[in-house]
């Protein structure tokens, strides 16, 4: 039984919607979506919006802003984005045009004093509660808490940027981090400080299990 | 919380498939506690196809959670939207056949060409002198709103809703 606790984080069964390594064509593929989005075609724009919204809707949610209001701030860029399309030539300034413009847009809309929720997801009644399941997949919750708690004792800083990394192609990390605000090397190609204090955390909170399977 | 070792990973070396790996469980966790309305994309598809008109987004004033549950629910329910040059209310009522009934109010009061974006060809209508409208049936699904000048010698901007699921 207790083996089961050093089950790594990363490799349990059941998994979706991990990280994988982006397919190298991937910045070909987004900057030939851009072109044909920027000759009018309706499929290659709706494209963009499929794959990107997800990481669009993190960056306003981070903000604070309710769901409502998240959804209209996505609505706005995205049609402002087709003003700009002009500008625009590859993946990383795609991106980092997109999260840019929504945070902007974001906090905007909360200044403008409309219907908030405060900006504390952060807590263990949010996750959703772990319902009749499997010894495994109990396991995958007891690391997702623990995770979850890890991560809630970063600063805002580093909460706001790895949540929003976690969701943004790979290759554009360092775009993503630059839109942010927040300084060169914070993460991509390196690591950074708010990735190494979380896995120092995770190391200590699980009296380096995390560490040894990794 | 003891002091980290000194052969923690450090901030200064290359991301590695730990770090991507981390990476992966934090998207996972803030797609299961905050995730985006799987239908969020679709609608944004539906507002570009707009996006060559000369356009004023109206803002919905109502509660947002109540635009999904007008699905399959029985009450009527009224739904506000504001742009800077026009109020629209409308009102959702369900057919017994399956479709909704939308009457609307236009505020200022005004003739204007009303069309109703659907899943099946577009409605159209127009508004009388006071500003009111109705689609008597309109099929479920999203739907959009589009109000334009009542005609072409007319001016002044379209404004559009944003997408409603009825």
């Amino acid at each position: 039984m207790d083996d089961r606790r050093t089950v790594p984080l990363m490799t349990g069964p059941g998994r979706t919607g991990a990280v994988r390594p982006d397919r190298p064509d991937r910045g070909t593929r987004i900057a030939s979506l851009v072109g044909a989005a920027r000759q009018g075609s309706e499929d290659a724009l709706g494209q963009i919006v499929t794959e990107l919204s997800p990481l669009l809707w993190q960056v306003a949610r981070a903000t604070g802003l309710s769901a409502g209001d998240a959804e209209d701030v996505l609505q706005t860029v995205w049609l402002r984005l087709v003003a700009h399309l002009d500008g625009i030539h590859d993946s990383a300034a795609l991106t980092g045009w997109l999260v840019t413009t929504t945070r902007r847009e974001a906090w905007r809309v909360r200044a403008a004093g409309r219907k908030q929720v405060p900006a504390d997801h952060e807590t263990l009644d949010e996750l959703p509660a772990a319902g009749p399941g499997s010894e495994e997949q109990v396991i995958v919750d007891d690391e997702r808490r623990m995770l979850w708690a890890a991560i809630g004792r970063l600063s805002a800083r580093c909460q706001e940027l790895l949540r929003i990394i976690a969701f943004a192609p790979r290759p554009d990390y360092t775009a993503v981090a630059d839109a942010l605000g927040m300084p060169v090397g914070s993460i991509g190609p390196t690591r950074g400080r708010c990735l190494a204090k979380l896995r120092a955390l995770l190391a200590d909170e699980t009296g380096g299990a995390w560490r040894d399977a990794s | 919380m003891t002091l980290p070792d000194a052969d923690l990973p450090s901030a200064d070396e290359p991301l590695d498939d730990s770090d991507f790996g981390l990476l992966g469980e934090i998207r996972d966790m803030f797609a299961a506690a905050d995730p985006m309305p799987a239908e969020l994309p679709d609608r944004i598809r539906f507002l570009l196809a707009f996006r060559d008109l000369e356009i004023e987004v109206a803002r919905l004033t109502a509660e947002p959670g109540e635009l999904v549950a007008a699905r399959g629910t029985e009450q009527s329910r009224t739904i506000t939207f504001d742009s800077t040059t026009l109020t629209i209310m409308i009102r959702i009522d369900a057919n017994k056949d399956g479709t909704v009934r939308v009457d609307g109010w236009l505020a200022p009061a005004q003739r204007r060409e009303i069309e109703m974006k659907c899943a099946a060809d577009p409605l159209s209508v127009t508004s009388d002198e006071q500003g009111r409208f109705a689609f008597p049936r309109v099929p479920r699904g999203t739907a959009q709103l589009v109000v334009r000048p009542a005609g072409p010698e007319e001016t002044g901007r379209s404004v559009v809703t944003p997408a409603l699921i009825f």
